[in-house]
């Protein structure tokens, strides 16, 4: 078996594995990057509220190096397999990567404080890699006949991908030329738009398919599907509308139009849990239950202080239990499931014998990893809350070691798909 | 997944019994782990009983209709390298299946010694394994696009051959 042959003939749809384990093994090398900046920014995060430092460097390693990341691996193979469309140039596909990674990396630099010449480079780089991404993701979605609610989440995902990008570069300006008359609120703007509507709304969409395709679900109700979508949609641009009008009021609305859209989500995730041919998921799907539960309290707590209720350090606390809580933990839990799943159709065992999964995976990493990631969670959210920097370093610590691990595992993963499938 | 077309729906009904027995080994090896589990329990004995009959009769003829029936059809139609994929699959498969059934029925009989059960537990759970997987790929890939290629005439043709063979 040729690799990029698994449904492929007149219409191939695999890509050649280096394109999306490029993507997959970059997450885990930001990962471990993260939790290393985090750890050394770790005295400022309880009382973190935005600006140029480590901590901003840490924030946009994890959500751009590793959510986006991770999103744009799996959006580059997944999708082509789910739309039976394939991507229209791989090569622009290697390009990204070639502009999000390095420019990511200078753009931390940038952020962290060490080097402010770094930030615009840096972000223009990026943003060249992310626009791409839209561009050729856009383009799969659009002929995406057969999917059109994953098409849908997808498409709105990507509006929110550019209202991200146009509310980032404005920040960038602002720290050097100071225009914007509210910089903290125009922040608040690009960090809810890119975790609830970039990555929410990708997992939302995305979970669709993954979901029932692990737990061998016979169906999922596709009118919950559009109605999650809709209360999703509607509670970000509500959201928006309310941090350009300057009326926090309708932070409130939308947080409670988001509890509801992602409600409607653990209906349909429940649909799928029901109708599963497969109950026993193991670990990754004690990480997806717990993103699960993150991405609920990360909706309650925003809805608390929305309603102006006091949390020591809460708006903190609000990004930490989204970001870490529910995105990254979800995000974790889907890549080792996806990683050696891919692995298994690109690799050929000895003989010609198909490979097994097991021999494309490492258990004992990912458990660590598990741990580290949990301990890191609680760890951090109590030093947010008890405003207690030892907790937080001490979380960052059991992240790092949970990232490392995951890198452990990643590095297996692709170590073994290269050795037994010839790369391309 | 649900389907449009009678065929894809009996393939997925195919792969629901072939679930069935797959999860019931899947518990029987986690709760029996290294020794020999006793063949006179009572689920224990429906588990192989079900092994035995079901899993080589099933998965045999699940693999002939998809290989002479569908694969042809997908690769008249220009996919190619799915068939091609899942004939490795089976390959790989097919004397698991067989193999499992066999030793399941000798177990109803005269019981596991050691040797024979760390046989039994090896190929079972590298059965486990590749069929789950290659089941997630038929639902995810083959079906889908059989429900697209199918129409009326064609499905009543392959439904009905199904049910005849079954």
């Amino acid at each position: 078996m040729m690799p990029g042959g698994f449904m492929g003939g007149a219409k191939d749809r695999l890509l050649p594995v280096s394109v999306p384990f490029r993507f997959f093994g970059a997450a885990a090398f930001f990962h471990v990057l993260a939790w290393l900046t985090l750890l050394w920014g770790a005295d400022d995060l309880p009382r973190f509220i935005g600006g140029p430092g480590p901590v901003l460097a840490a924030l946009h390693l994890m959500t751009l190096g590793v959510l986006a990341m991770a999103a744009i691996g799996a959006s580059y193979q997944l999708l082509p397999v789910a739309t039976r469309q394939p991507l229209a140039r791989v090569w622009m596909a290697r390009l990204s990567f070639w502009l999000f990674a390095p420019g990511l990396l200078i753009l931390a630099l940038g952020m962290s404080g060490e080097a402010d010449s770094a930030l615009w480079p840096g972000a223009i780089l990026a943003c060249a890699g992310l626009l791409l991404f839209a561009l050729l993701t856009g383009d799969n979605l659009r002929r995406a006949g057969s999917l059109p609610i994953v098409a849908a989440h997808g498409g709105a995902a990507l509006v929110a991908l550019l209202g991200t990008i146009a509310a980032g570069l404005l920040l960038i300006g602002d720290f050097s030329h100071g225009y914007l008359a509210d910089h903290a609120s125009v922040a608040v703007l690009h960090m809810g738009v890119a975790a609830f509507g970039f990555m929410g709304l990708l997992v939302f969409g995305y979970s669709l398919i993954l979901v029932p395709m692990y737990l061998l679900s016979r169906s999922v109700p596709t009118r919950p599907g559009w109605l999650q979508l809709g209360l999703g949609v509607a509670a970000i641009l509500l959201f928006a509308a309310g941090r350009l009008m300057a009326l926090p009021l309708l932070d409130v609305f939308a947080l409670l139009i988001g509890l509801a859209a992602a409600a409607t989500y653990l209906v349909l995730m429940r649909a799928a849990w029901k109708s599963a041919m497969r109950r026993r998921q193991g670990l990754s799907f004690v990480l997806l239950r717990a993103g699960w539960a993150g991405m609920v309290l990360g909706l309650l707590a925003g809805l608390v202080l929305a309603a102006g209720i006091d949390i020591p350090n809460g708006p903190a606390l609000f990004g930490w239990i989204v970001l870490v809580g529910w995105l990254l933990t979800f995000v974790t839990g889907i890549l080792q499931r996806i990683m050696p799943f891919l692995a298994s159709m690109h690799a050929t065992g000895r003989g010609g014998k198909p490979v097994r999964v097991s021999d494309l995976t490492a258990e004992l990493p990912l458990r660590i990893h598990a741990v580290g990631h949990g301990l890191a969670f609680v760890l951090v959210a109590l030093g947010i809350v008890l405003d207690l920097n030892v907790l937080v370093q001490l979380g960052a610590v059991a992240g790092l070691a949970g990232a490392l691990a995951f890198a452990a595992f990643a590095g297996v993963v692709i170590v073994q798909v290269y050795r037994l499938g010839p790369p391309s | 997944m649900s389907f449009t077309y009678r065929t894809p729906q009996l393939l997925q009904e195919d792969h629901q019994t072939t679930l069935d027995v797959i999860e019931r080994l899947d518990a029987l090896l986690a709760k029996a782990r290294r020794s020999p589990p006793d063949v006179n329990d009572a689920t224990v004995r429906g588990t192989l009983k079900k092994a035995a009959e079901a899993i080589g009769a099933e998965v045999e003829f699940h693999f002939k209709f998809e290989e002479d029936e569908l694969f042809p059809r997908l690769e008249e139609a220009g996919d190619v390298g799915i068939g091609m994929h899942l004939r490795e699959e089976h390959a790989a498969l097919l004397p698991l299946g067989l193999a499992i059934a066999k030793s399941a029925g000798e177990a109803i009989d005269s019981g596991f010694t050691q040797a024979d059960w760390d046989d039994f537990r090896d190929k079972a759970g590298e059965l486990i394994e590749r069929m789950l997987a290659h089941i997630q790929k038929e639902e995810m890939a083959l079906l889908p696009m059989l429900d697209e290629l199918l129409d009326d005439e064609s499905d009543m043709e392959l439904s009905v051959q199904h049910g005849n063979a079954h």
